[in-house]
Order: C-alpha cells, then structure tokens, then sequence
C-alpha cells in the first residue's frame, strides 16, 4: 500500500487508483499537500494556497467515495491557475488591479472540474495578466524553479507547473497563449497539453489573445494529461490514446531556420526521441516549414493588439497598477496600426496552409518546446555564437506557431542537462489529441527518468 | 537621439526625433506616457515597427501577383 508522502508525488492515475480503492484518505492527501506547501513557500507556486474550504471538499469526497460513487477526479487535488474564476474564491489574473475579485460563479472548466470530483486546490501564481513567460510577479511574488530556485519556472502557468512537479497538487489547470501552458512544463519537467484552439472552454476564463488563448491540463505524465484532458474537455480523446495504434504513424523532426538557435542539449534530445520513436515503429523523417520564420512578428503584432484591446480603458486610466513589463507591452499594443493586424492575419493564414500542406505528409511533428533550459530569474538574453535574441522571445519561439494555428501540441520531459528538465513538444492535426497523447506516452516510456527536485533519489514513477 | 524623418531646412519640415515620433503617436492613441514609459517602450516600439515592415516586405509578392 502506497504511503501518504509517496502518492504526493505519484501520477494522478495511481492517485485515484488508490482513492478508489480507499488505500489512502484524500483528508490525509490533502494535509500531505499542504504541508508540503508550507515547506516550500518560497518558490511562490501559489497566490492564493488551499485553505479549509479545500479540506472541507476533501471531507465530502471521503464520504462519497465511502458510500461507492466515482468519479473522474473524486478526492482529487487540482490545482488552479488564478486566471480561471473561482466562485467566492480570490481570482487575481496576477494582478494588483484584480486583487479583490470574488467571482459570482466558476469558469466552465472549474466548473468541469467539480463536477469530476476534483478538489479545487488553491489559485496558482501567474505572470502579470498572463502576459509574459517568466512569472516573476511584481504583486505577488516571483515564482522559482523547483530544480533551481536562482531559475525561472517559465510562464505564464509558472505556478501550476511547480505545483504540480513539486508534489503540491496531483495535477493543475493552465492556459496558453504563446507557450504559456509548454513553457513552464518544459522549464520544470511536467507534461503540459495546449489542446486545438476552442476543444476547451474558456467561459469564465480572463482572456488574453481572444484569437491565441487556449486552456489545459498540466501533468505528471502523459495519461495523467490525457484524464485531465478527457474532464476539461467532455470528449474521450484521452481513454482512446490509450487503445490507439501507433505503429506505422509518421512523424516529422523540424529543421530549418527557427530550430537553428537551440542548446545543443536540447538538440540532441529531440533527436533522441525521435531515434526511441523510429525503435517503436514509427517511421521518422526531417521536414521543413519556412513560413514559421514568421512567426515571431505575427504572433508579436496579434498578441499586442488584442491584449491592449481587452485592457485599453486600464491602460489609459490606471497604468501604475501594473507592472513595468506588462505596461511596455500594453503601451506597446495601443500603438498596433488596424493595417498591422489585417497583415499578421494574413500572414497568420499563410502560415496555417504551410503547417496543413506539411500534415498532408505527416501525422506528428517533433521539435523542442523551448531552445532553452530554465534560465536565471532576470536574465533578459540569450548569447548565441550569432548574436543575441531577447530571452521571453526565445522561450515563445517553438510554441507560439500553435498557438497562430491552434494545432495541439504537448510537452514532454526528456532528459536534463545541467540538473535542468529538457522538454520536447509533439503536435499533432487539429482535434486529434488521441494521437498526440499516444506517442506522447511512447516517448515518456523512452525518456530517461527525471530526478524530482531537492529529493534525490526520488523519481515520478510511471 | 538623432533626427530621423524632415530635412533640417524647408518651410513645412521640422526635424523629428523618436521619441518625439512616439509620445505623438502614444499621444494619438489616448495614452499618457511619463519620460520614463517612453524610455521603456522605445526599443520595443523601434523592434515592432522593424518586425512590421519585414512582415510588409514578405507579404510584397502576394499584393503584386493581386493587382496584376
């Protein structure tokens, strides 16, 4: 029988196995959680941590569970990025302008959530109205990796994803608009899905981008994803991954100009998996995709003008209120030209054919998730041997084109470098997260095992 | 920071820097920007229009097939 402490590290599946069997109390799973909360408060993981309203939904789900009922998520704590509203709970967005909001009802996810059986485990910490990768919150602290707390966990879920891989929760809730869900999996070694644009329900949720923003799970591992997935979602893309053959599938390793400018770590991971996917019986090939050179200046002038269109009154009213980066950036994105948007628009369409036309060709496209490891809370650059490229735009570079063509994509941790998770991405054709999720299983069964952070020793066992 | 658009003699021409080109167009967008907002955004405002004008130049094609 697996003791309290181990299943707090334990994938979300084992969790409710052992719920459902009642080896284990989610009273006591609860308690475990939050003491480890307390222990490790100075990652900032949490703008607004569990509190005895989180204890009295673990005390109901003892009782359901002891009378026989099921459910997806019953007894189980999932962690909630502080974007999604939670009624009658503190929703923040990260923000000091927010900071007393008390929704009137829950987002339709959290509300997908309960109605699973989850436990809503606390609000986690955010960049500054989602809109930057590194979670250094200038209100509510600056979140750290959990592998090296002088490192960022990357962003914008930078606090679901130290949640989740530092034992405070069996799995947490995100959203992505450039790489915001990948990003931090990536940084801090979770599996983290941005599933097709609109396969998840954003009632409920603070926009960013309307035309970028996606919702979903981050994860111990790929099944724990694809539970997560099924629950948000209301489909079964996850229970078929399951049974889904992958032999024969195709999968295209991206070259070019956007994957020159990689770690050379990293590189060689992604080639690694690729390598353990052919062993598998997947055949294996090198593609192109050239239009993502565009990438960056048409997720740049989208993401601007929509982001300064949500918040265009606050903006101009109460600038102060809000951080110095998020300010340039909205600043930034009231001077978006109406022509510059209709050209990235096209360019954005330009660049959905290429990714449509290279699916015709292949199933599966491997790439990282990001150039780069976990870098030094602060650092703004990255060196490469030919110049240098500002480190938010680095970490975006691999993730933003899904987000342009809402094709779903998974993080996936595949070995270290330094002590640092390496995470590769895997994408897939729109609604065919199935999939995706099973040959994201085959690379998580290939990955080297990944130390969890300041327990040596310990492992995620899959 | 230097001139950069308007000959330094004419009658309807004045010299215009950056910044000036910036708080104007900040200006025009209703927002109020203190000294050290324009300090902050003006690389980030020099990189976006740079980013722009390659997204113009790479799109150049595609309106020249259009019109003929």
């Amino acid at each position: 029988m697996p003791s309290v402490e181990s299943l707090t590290s334990a994938p979300l599946v084992q969790i409710v196995s052992s719920l459902r069997r009642r080896q284990v109390s989610p009273v006591d799973l609860v308690d475990a959680y939050t003491k480890r909360i307390e222990a490790s408060a100075g990652l900032r993981a949490f703008i607004t941590p569990p509190d005895e309203r989180a204890r009295r939904e673990a005390q109901r789900a003892e009782r359901r569970l002891s009378r026989g009922e099921t459910g997806a998520l019953l007894g189980v704590a999932i962690a909630v990025k502080d974007l999604f509203a939670t009624r009658a709970l503190r929703t923040t967005v990260g923000s000091r302008i927010l900071r007393d909001w008390l929704p009137a009802r829950d987002a339709a996810v959290v509300a997908r959530l309960r109605a699973a059986g989850a436990i809503i485990f606390g609000k986690t910490n955010l960049h500054e109205f989602a809109y930057g990768v590194s979670t250094a919150n200038p209100w509510w602290g600056i979140a750290r990796n959990p592998h090296d707390p002088r490192r960022s966990p990357g962003g914008s879920s930078g606090g679901s994803a130290i949640a989740v891989i530092a034992g405070l929760c069996a799995g947490a809730l995100g959203s992505d608009t450039g790489g915001s869900i990948r990003v931090p999996a990536s940084l801090c070694g979770c599996v983290g899905l941005k599933p097709t644009f609109g396969v998840i329900p954003l009632a409920g949720t603070f926009p960013l981008g309307w035309s970028l923003d996606h919702a979903g799970p981050l994860a111990r591992t790929v099944d724990d994803a694809g539970v997560l997935f099924d629950v948000l979602s209301g489909g079964d893309a996850g229970r078929k991954s399951r049974r889904a053959s992958t032999r024969g599938l195709r999968v295209g390793v991206l070259r070019g100009s956007i994957v020159e400018l990689v770690q050379p770590a990293v590189s060689r991971q992604v080639d690694a998996a690729a390598a353990a996917l052919r062993r598998r019986g997947l055949r294996v090939r090198s593609v192109q995709i050239p239009e993502m050179e565009w990438t960056v200046a048409t997720q740049l002038v989208t993401l601007r003008a929509e982001a300064s269109a949500l918040h265009a009154r606050w903006i101009r009213t109460r600038s102060r209120a809000y951080g110095a980066d998020v300010r340039t950036r909205l600043q930034l994105g009231s001077l978006v030209a109406g022509a510059d948007y209709v050209l990235a628009q096209r360019m954005r369409a330009r660049i959905r054919a290429a990714m449509r036309r290279v699916f015709h060709d292949i199933d599966l496209l491997l790439l990282p998730s990001t150039p780069i490891t976990a870098p030094i809370v602060g650092e703004r650059t990255v060196r490469w041997p030919s110049g240098e490229e500002p480190v938010d735009g680095a970490l975006v570079r691999l993730t933003a084109p899904f987000n342009l063509t809402g094709l779903p994509a998974l993080s996936i941790p595949f070995g270290a470098t330094a002590g640092l998770p390496i995470g590769v991405q895997l994408v897939g054709l729109w609604n065919d997260e199935a999939r995706l999720l099973a040959v994201g299983r085959l690379i998580e069964e290939e990955a080297p095992t990944l130390t969890l952070p300041r327990e040596q020793g310990r492992k995620i066992s899959r | 920071m230097g001139a950069v658009t308007g000959p330094r003699r004419g009658l309807h021409t004045v010299p215009v820097t950056e910044r000036e080109l910036l708080t104007a167009a900040a200006r025009a967008a209703g927002l109020r920007l203190s000294a050290a907002d324009v300090v902050a955004l003006l690389p980030a405002w020099k990189r976006y229009l740079t980013l722009v004008e390659e997204l113009r130049a790479a799109m150049a094609p595609e309106d020249t097939d259009a019109v003929g």
